[in-house]
């Protein structure tokens, strides 16, 4: 994998506060469009709440969550953009057999389906639950957000970024970082005190603010550990092992047949001493 | 006769299991093409909450499992050479070769693009454990195949194949030995990934090495679990007394396994352990039927003699192994709050297919090829001297009938 080369402070980071968002769904629209995705027939009421479509899928790589809660008893809504969160080390590219996904020095992580084998460790893996198949296909393909590579490398920004009117910054995940912790400096009342993306996953290209709790928001408490690293404490004693085995077994046959060899010389010596008696 | 006709005529003379088996087999077939026409989504109950289901929980985690008597029967009488033990190493390689060639296919029909199954070996990527199992699967599928080429040398009097494959019995125990141990274990480092997902009951990092030794002690019972079929439903001779020394060697296998699992029950995992009901209840039957109970049934002097107990004590050896790769791989993957996953027609009756397919072409190898009357001190593996080049010098002992 090229990503450790990456010099993660200058990658391309989103930063969503969703306490700026309105929930206009602007940002899904834009990502339909610029991805030419198919809409989805979907029924009001079919996911919690008031979110529609009720999850990522195939065709919807981006849409924004909502959540009800109480305040000084008034109900109110509390919105999150669910999208790839386009880890620093993410883990869909450290277990596709064949590579197909890679952390671009830009930022986004992207999926070459031309590579795809189909085999889905990717969606097993993903800790946010982000890549998606095409199960309506009889050789499916897996599908997620690109984080518009396409738009980002040609000195655009992503379509939800460009598309949404309040909520979302676009920028180096350095700048992303110090902007968020300026308004968590500037407005201590209005955020709770965690910028989720920071460490979870090892770090991601997108970064969120939020008032209420995470967990309330419907945020997955995820581990800060880069994902990778978990599997690679294993698979790193991969060759180790393989010549270990290898060798022990060998030493322990050699012995093991010295043993009966010696016993069949012993009992031939003793044949001919027999026979010259 | 034309040679439709023979084969008819052959298939006719079966007994009515090998027939039921054949149709379970071509009714899996069916629903797999199924699967090629209408796509995973229509044919199967997965979904993007539920990526793998049976075909990759039965098929590939537990079915490699459940294929490990080859390597492990191949370790204890090549490499550690006790040598009595030689009559159960052929079916242990056919079980094997087959359990391998199913895993292969149960993948293919999980695979999205199988058609790019070859990619891998042009795409590296050695931080997936997907890539190693895929490579090792591969590798060990094709010694198993050269292992199986050896009866199948033997029956056609293929004498300088037959000659070559004795000499490579003891290097290909090895090599199996080495390649198994990498896969067996990798299938669980699969699980390390899934940090937030899998229940803190089975994840833990030393998951890879559980795999690996549950695998070993499941091959070995694997061995016992056919001899006894064997000689109960073929008529094949009564090998209790080679069993015995496997079930000395279990126990020893299966101590380590429950110590590291307390290990790492108790020192390696995090957050709550019992806070789910249906988990726990799955975790003790898992324990108490599949290690337990065998483990103490092991330790009895009584079933180095006693048959039934052998059979009885390795049945629940592999019946614990497969709640416990379905554990990892299904049932406690499972999120709370999520609706639940389970297999539809279609993917059941695959599955059972491909477990018939297995006894089916087990059957019939036994009937046509030497697997159980292999005794290899009664083998002619000499080359027969067709130019006559050790005759003129009166040494030949090649075989007359063969010149």
């Amino acid at each position: 994998m090229s990503s450790s080369t990456i010099d993660y402070g200058k990658t391309k980071t989103f930063l969503i506060d969703t306490t700026k968002c309105t929930g206009c769904r602007g940002c899904q629209v834009a990502c339909k469009q610029w991805n030419q995705l198919k809409g989805e027939k979907t029924t009001f009421f079919t996911g919690e709440g008031y979110q529609n479509p009720p999850q990522m899928s195939e065709f919807t790589f981006t849409r924004v969550k909502f959540k009800d809660y109480e305040k000084h008893g008034q109900n109110e809504f509390a919105f999150y953009k669910e999208m790839c969160m386009h880890c620093n080390d993410p883990a869909c590219a450290s277990v596709c057999p064949v590579g197909a996904f890679h952390k671009t020095p830009e930022g986004p992580v992207i999926y070459n389906a031309k590579k795809c084998i189909g085999c889905r460790f990717c969606m097993v893996a993903c800790p946010f639950g982000v890549p998606k198949y095409e199960w309506s296909k009889a050789f499916p393909l897996v599908k997620k957000c690109t984080g518009c590579y396409s738009r980002v490398k040609n000195g655009l920004h992503p379509a939800c970024a460009t598309a949404c009117p309040t909520a979302i910054t676009y920028g180096s995940r350095d700048e992303m970082l110090k902007e968020a912790e300026k308004r968590m400096a500037a407005k201590p009342d209005r955020y709770f005190k965690v910028i989720y993306g920071k460490e979870e996953a090892g770090g991601t290209s997108v970064l969120y603010l939020t008032q209420q709790p995470l967990d309330e928001l419907g945020f997955r408490p995820v581990t800060k550990r880069p994902l990778p690293s978990y599997t690679w404490q294993a698979l790193r004693f991969v060759p180790g092992i393989f010549l270990t085995v290898g060798g022990t077994l060998s030493l322990v046959t050699w012995f093991q047949h010295r043993k009966d060899r010696v016993r069949r010389e012993e009992e031939e010596r003793n044949n001919r001493k027999e026979g010259n008696q | 006769m034309t040679a439709a006709r023979i084969v008819i005529n052959e298939i006719k003379g079966y007994h009515r299991f090998i027939k039921f088996m054949m149709v379970l087999v071509g009714a899996a077939a069916l629903a797999s093409a199924v699967r090629f026409i209408f796509g995973l989504g229509a044919t199967t109950n997965l979904n993007d909450l539920y990526p793998w289901g049976l075909w990759i929980s039965f098929d590939v985690v537990t079915a490699v499992p459940l294929a490990a008597g080859a390597f492990t029967i191949g370790i204890v009488a090549h490499v550690f050479h006790i040598k009595k033990l030689e009559p159960l190493v052929r079916p242990a390689i056919v079980t094997g070769f087959l359990g391998y060639s199913l895993v292969c296919v149960g993948l293919l029909l999980d695979l999205g693009q199988p058609q790019r199954g070859p990619y891998v070996l042009f795409n590296w990527n050695v931080h997936s454990p997907m890539f190693e199992v895929s490579m090792c699967v591969m590798a060990y599928t094709t010694v198993l195949f050269l292992e199986f080429l050896h009866p199948v040398s033997e029956r056609f009097g293929w004498h300088i194949p037959l000659r070559l494959l004795r000499t490579l019995e003891l290097p290909f125990a090895i090599l199996a030995a080495m390649i198994s141990t990498l896969h067996q274990s990798t299938l669980g480092t699969f699980f390390l990934i899934a940090v937030d997902k899998l229940h803190n009951l089975w994840y833990n990092p030393l998951l890879p090495l559980q795999f690996w030794l549950s695998a070993i002690f499941t091959g070995l019972s694997i061995v016992i679990f056919e001899a006894s079929l064997v000689h109960k439903y073929m008529g094949q001779p009564d090998e209790s007394d080679l069993l015995a020394t496997l079930t000395k060697i279990i126990p020893w296998i299966m101590g380590v396994y429950m110590l590291v699992k307390v290990y790492a029950l108790a020192f390696l995992s995090h957050g709550p352990l019992f806070d789910r009901p249906v988990l726990t209840a799955l975790f003790s039957v898992e324990v108490v039927v599949g290690l337990l109970i065998p483990f103490s049934m092991f330790l009895t002097k009584r079933i180095r003699t006693d048959k039934q107990m052998q059979l009885r004590a390795a049945s629940l050896v592999i019946t614990g192994l497969v709640l416990n790769r379905f554990n990892v791989s299904m049932f406690a993957m499972h999120q709370p709050g999520q609706p639940a996953y389970f297999p539809n027609f279609i993917e059941s009756v695959v599955t059972i297919g491909i477990i018939a397919a297995h006894i089916l072409f087990f059957v019939l190898v036994a009937k046509y090829f030497p697997i159980f009357e292999h005794h290899p001190e009664a083998t002619d593996y000499t080359i027969p001297d067709r130019f006559r080049k050790i005759e003129q010098h009166g040494e030949g002992h090649g075989k007359a009938s063969e010149a």
